[in-house]
């Protein structure tokens, strides 16, 4: 993932983003020590679900027999495939959809519907021709973290020596303040952050760490205060 | 009922109550319904790589293979360290005291977030104590694990004095990138700018 950024002088430049991965102490092995992996298989696809099998032999006594007798829920040639690169679509009784239209039903906190309005599908700022702006706006590290939570962690990774000189210099300053750095993206330098198109919109955080000649730069990424719910 | 988490501070002891939080207890939810053109409505499936075959949730299951492809049943698994060795289970957090170290703001933000609660005291127990500690912006970690299992997650509390909160997650990996130069630029105009600033209901 790529973030086109600007520094404290409005230079922009287009650097790479990586998540942030905990650090994982175990792993898997089979009985004789080799190593093991995860993959997604096919259980049933949706024409093998039970639902289209009751459908067929409407009382369930008659799908209890030929669940037994002929296997239908199994399709020979598709279940326990692995499954890589799926992708989700909408569908309807007429198949799948290229068109559609989106609502989003919003709920209070107590589950009261409060509103209900078409979907805007926001489209992604961090990597458009209006970089993600330097805002100047800090916040010490110490009353960020007792006010809000990082729900999600990126890391800024330089592309070239230019770009090198350019993330160093902003985790040195940002290491010397020992404060969080607001980001704003948008036309206007004024909006949340949003990731992907359609997703998530989140106040997004630059914190700089400098150790000798390297540095880390974290993007912190936040849609949640840390506070006690109401009724809570 | 549920156990409560023993906290250990200073020697002191307290028992806390735990309440799992996330964003929709503090702004609500937002559900999508979705129409096609005849106003019908839509459901998301899965679509698999050859463009044909759709998949309704819990149609998809996790396998464990082997180098050779082969699935392997989970119980011939054996959990093993970086270096190869055995692991020793660990216990659930709740089965003893946990003894709170003071940490470090640094190590807090390179936490991967799973999980927020927050803590409340029990009819019995008092959390003055640890509320007065967290009022300095001081933070305390220790090693967590809900139900036991292979391995610790870490937990930090935090707070502002009045209410007590624990934040569990993995330590991230974070990397210092490596090169020799450094560039030397000014500065714009900053501004401090207050957490109440910021407007997180309407995200």
């Amino acid at each position: 993932m790529a973030i086109n950024i600007s520094n404290p002088n409005n230079r922009d430049a287009v650097v790479a983003v990586e998540g942030l991965v905990g650090k994982r102490e175990v792993r898997y092995v089979d009985k004789k020590g080799g190593p093991t992996s995860n993959v997604r298989v096919l259980k049933a696809d949706a024409e093998h679900e039970l639902a289209v099998i009751q459908k067929k032999h409407k009382t369930l006594d008659k799908v209890a027999k030929v669940l037994v007798k002929d296997d239908p829920e199994v399709d020979m040639e598709k279940s326990g495939m692995f499954l890589t690169d799926t992708s989700k679509v909408y569908v309807s009784p007429g198949g799948i959809l290229h068109l559609v239209e989106e609502f989003e039903l919003i709920y209070k906190t107590d589950g009261k519907l409060s509103k209900r309005r078409p979907r805007e599908k926001k489209p992604q700022n961090i990597n458009s021709d209006i970089p993600v702006r330097w805002t100047g706006k800090f916040i010490k590290k110490e009353d960020a973290i007792s006010r809000f939570v990082f729900t999600n962690t990126k890391q800024l990774v330089h592309i070239n020596g230019l770009t090198f000189d350019f993330l160093f210099k902003m985790a040195e300053d940002l290491a010397k303040k020992d404060s969080l750095l607001l980001l704003r993206a948008g036309e206007g330098g004024d909006e949340p952050v949003v990731m992907n198109r359609g997703g998530k919109q989140y106040n997004a955080f630059l914190e700089g760490r400098v150790k000798g000649q390297s540095y880390c730069l974290l993007l912190h990424l936040s849609n949640m205060e840390l506070k006690r719910p109401e009724g809570k | 009922m549920a156990k409560n988490l023993v906290l250990s501070l200073d020697g002191k002891e307290f028992e806390v109550v735990l309440s799992r939080i996330d964003r929709d207890d503090l702004y609500g939810k937002v559900e999508i319904e979705a129409f096609d053109e005849k106003g019908r409505p839509a459901t998301l499936k899965v679509l698999a790589a050859d463009g044909k075959t759709l998949i309704e949730k819990g149609g998809t299951a996790l396998e464990v293979i082997n180098a050779k492809g082969d699935s392997i049943d989970r119980t011939e698994l054996v959990p093993v360290d970086l270096d190869g060795k055995e692991i020793t289970k660990v216990e659930s957090s709740f089965n003893a005291p946990n003894v709170l170290k003071k940490a470090e703001a640094d190590d807090y933000l390179a936490l991967v977030v799973k999980s927020v609660y927050l803590l409340d005291q029990t009819e019995e127990s008092d959390l003055q104590y640890l509320h007065d500690h967290l009022t300095g912006k001081q933070l305390f970690s220790f090693p967590f694990s809900y139900r036991g299992g292979l391995e610790h997650d870490a937990a930090y509390i935090l707070g502002d004095g009045k209410d007590a909160f624990m934040v569990v997650g993995k330590d991230g990996n974070i990397d210092y990138l490596k090169l020799n130069q450094a560039g030397a630029l000014s500065s714009n105009e900053e501004q401090e700018i207050s957490a109440d600033d910021l407007s997180f209901d309407l995200m």
